[in-house]
């Protein structure tokens, strides 16, 4: 039973993560450590390594794309931003997130 | 003390210890398996490897300057297992449609088959097969078991098949074994996918004919090129629907012709015990075992082939590619032995044959201004009809072309028909010829067989009587016994023909050139030329 609530719970998050990466990117350029910082707050990420096919797919569609900046300490790092694309992606995806919300809460009040 | 290395990664030197190397590269071999069909596969291990290289820097400090195991198992917690990291995204990749792919290929494209060595009784046969169509075994095993009992062939076909079809052996293999089962459902839901896809396909090649015409008529050596393979991939489909049928038409003939070949054999050697077959067979053979080598021999030599008929149809049907050579060997073996004892039971009853031999006897018969000549019918007990309905052959049913077996006074005898020509006598005197012929392996045996053969033509008075048959004893076995008449009359000696002597008559010449069988119920004179119809007129 846990390991079924935790399979659909990795799955909600998973639906989410993407929204949430594009929402952190809309306050300020980041490089991924600092993405995953906050990610990590809201546990929506678990290990880091999920984060990289994630930032590489969005940038393949355009939504996102990088610049180099030197690091102190390592090497240097992706700060990725939010293109035009990515800008209107977002703005679609808050929509209907919202909606989603509205609807599945209402569903769930009905329903207990 | 510990060994270490020196590393770079994203372009950063580290020391790291010799385990924690091992770790963190098997780590990092794994991710990129993962990823290797991933679009934008280095870019994502290349992000990682950096991220990665920015955590160990973290790690090191002027005290510490060498990576240890501890840091490389912190790098991977953090990080995430291979199959987490990559299990994300190929839910929602690009590469979903590669594992698909793998998927279906491994679901019906490639799905074949094998014997199943993890849950066998014998040779995983009948789990395997179970396997490949969706059944339990156990209903195969409970068929072949009832087949056993249909004169065994239930066994032969569970030993061809064991040869045939390969083991599961790889993991690969094993998936291949088990995919969905091919049953008529899927069968046709993959025909359809196929042509779904051919008609996507030609309106792809449909689409490019197009623009190929309307952008003159300069051909590109691309579409040439796709044109070339999707000739050569439906001459493919085809030749592979086409193999299939051919190896269903060869497990068809296969069987029919094992299942005659096996009736057969087991025919002469079941019912040799009281029908005339094997009597004349043996009778043909120097001694009776030779019946039982000819027939081992035949089966072999005519069996092998036929096996191998449905081996390869097997093989050809479930594209099976992997061949045996201890098979091959054993069978080609198996094969020239069979030949072998064929051609030494052939040989060793030619040479039984090899020798001719003839017995001539010359008896004067006494003088008459006319002579009738008749058959003398032997009353002879040729046994019971086998077939109520063949009316049409039933007074000689032991027959063996023109010899019989029958019983003439209580005894069993083999009877021929003889052969009578009557020709013209040098002298005055009436004479009567008769030549016994007969093979055997020395010149002394077959002078004996034909001494022994018993013909008897006998005279009363006027009336000579041939009789209608010559007979020889069993024991002297069937060695081309033959009996030829020759009667001999001077000319102007006139001779009535009996009807009866209709069938023993043998290419009498004459001089109106009537037929042997059309001299019967005539009178006949022998004059300088020849025999002269004298009652022929208005025939």
């Amino acid at each position: 039973m846990t390991q079924t609530a935790e399979n659909t719970k990795a799955q909600m998050r998973k639906g989410v993560l993407e929204l949430c990466i594009l929402s952190i990117l809309s306050q300020k350029d980041a490089y991924p450590t600092e993405i995953i910082e906050k990610l990590k707050v809201t546990k929506l990420v678990v290990v880091e390594g999920t984060l990289y096919p994630l930032l590489t797919r969005l940038k393949n569609s355009d939504l996102l794309t990088y610049r180099w900046e030197e690091s102190n300490s390592g090497p240097p790092r992706k700060y990725y931003m939010l293109t035009d694309k990515g800008k209107e992606h977002l703005k679609d995806l808050q929509l209907s997130w919202l909606e989603l919300v509205e609807t599945v809460n209402q569903t769930i009040e009905k329903n207990s | 003390m510990n060994k270490t290395l020196t590393i770079n990664i994203s372009g950063i030197i580290f020391y790291i210890e010799i385990d924690a190397y091992e770790k963190l590269d098997n780590y990092l071999t794994a991710i990129k398996s993962y990823f290797k069909h991933t679009e934008g596969g280095s870019e994502i291990l290349g992000d990682i490897e950096s991220r990665i290289a920015e955590m160990l820097q973290g790690k090191i400090s002027v005290s510490k300057q060498v990576i240890i195991m501890a840091d490389v198992e912190f790098v991977i917690a953090t990080m995430g297992n291979p199959k987490d990291i990559a299990g994300d995204e190929n839910a929602n990749e690009s590469n979903t449609e590669y594992f698909e792919n793998q998927y279906q290929s491994y679901d019906t494209a490639k799905k074949r088959l094998y014997r199943d060595g993890d849950s066998k009784v014998l040779g995983g046969v009948c789990s395997g097969i179970g396997h490949y169509f969706g059944i339990d075994p156990v209903w195969l095993r409970i068929a072949l078991l009832l087949l056993f009992f249909f004169a065994g062939s239930g066994f032969l076909i569970y030993l061809i098949l064991w040869i045939a079809i390969p083991e599961a052996k790889t993991r690969a293999e094993k998936l291949g074994m088990k995919g969905e089962p091919v049953d008529i459902n899927n069968i046709s839901k993959k025909v359809k996918e196929e042509a779904e896809q051919f008609k996507v396909r030609m309106e792809k090649y449909g689409q490019e004919f197009k623009d190929m015409a309307g952008k003159n008529k300069d051909v590109p050596k691309n579409t040439v090129d796709k044109i070339v393979v999707f000739v050569t991939e439906v001459l493919m489909n085809i030749g592979k629907v086409f193999l299939k049928i051919f190896g269903i038409a060869l497990i068809v003939l296969g069987v029919i012709l094992f299942i005659s070949l096996f009736s057969s054999v087991f025919g002469i050697s079941y019912t040799a015990i009281n029908l005339e077959g094997k009597e004349f067979i043996d009778l043909m053979l120097l001694d009776g075992k030779d019946l039982y080598l000819g027939l081992i021999g035949i089966s072999v030599f005519v069996g092998i082939p036929v096996i191998m008929m449905i081996y390869s149809g097997i093989k050809l049907l479930f594209r099976i590619h992997y061949s045996n050579r201890w098979l091959n060997l054993t069978t080609g073996i198996l094969w020239l032995s069979g030949l072998s004892l064929l051609l030494y039971v052939a040989v060793k009853t030619g040479l039984d044959f090899s020798q001719e031999a003839k017995n001539r006897t010359k008896t004067e018969l006494m003088p008459y201004s006319q002579l009738t000549i008749s058959a003398q019918e032997l009353v002879i007990n040729y046994g019971e009809p086998l077939d109520e309905d063949e009316d049409f052959n039933q007074e000689k049913k032991n027959k063996f072309g023109d010899y019989s077996i029958g019983e003439l006074l209580g005894k069993k005898y083999i009877f021929g028909t003889p052969k009578v020509n009557i020709i013209k006598s040098q002298s005055n005197q009436v004479e009567l010829i008769i030549m016994k012929e007969a093979n055997g392996g020395t010149e002394k045996m077959s002078y004996h067989r034909a001494e022994s053969i018993d013909y008897d033509v006998l005279q009363k008075d006027s009336l000579v009587y041939f009789n209608n048959v010559f007979k020889f004893d069993l024991k002297d076995k069937f060695r081309m016994q033959k009996v030829k008449a020759i009667l001999k009359i001077p000319v102007n000696q006139i001779i009535f023909i009996d009807y009866s002597m209709k069938h023993l008559l043998f290419d009498v010449d004459n001089l109106s050139d009537t037929f042997d069988e059309e001299m019967v119920n005539r009178k006949w004179m022998m004059t300088e030329q020849g025999l002269k119809c004298l009652d022929c007129e208005g025939i």
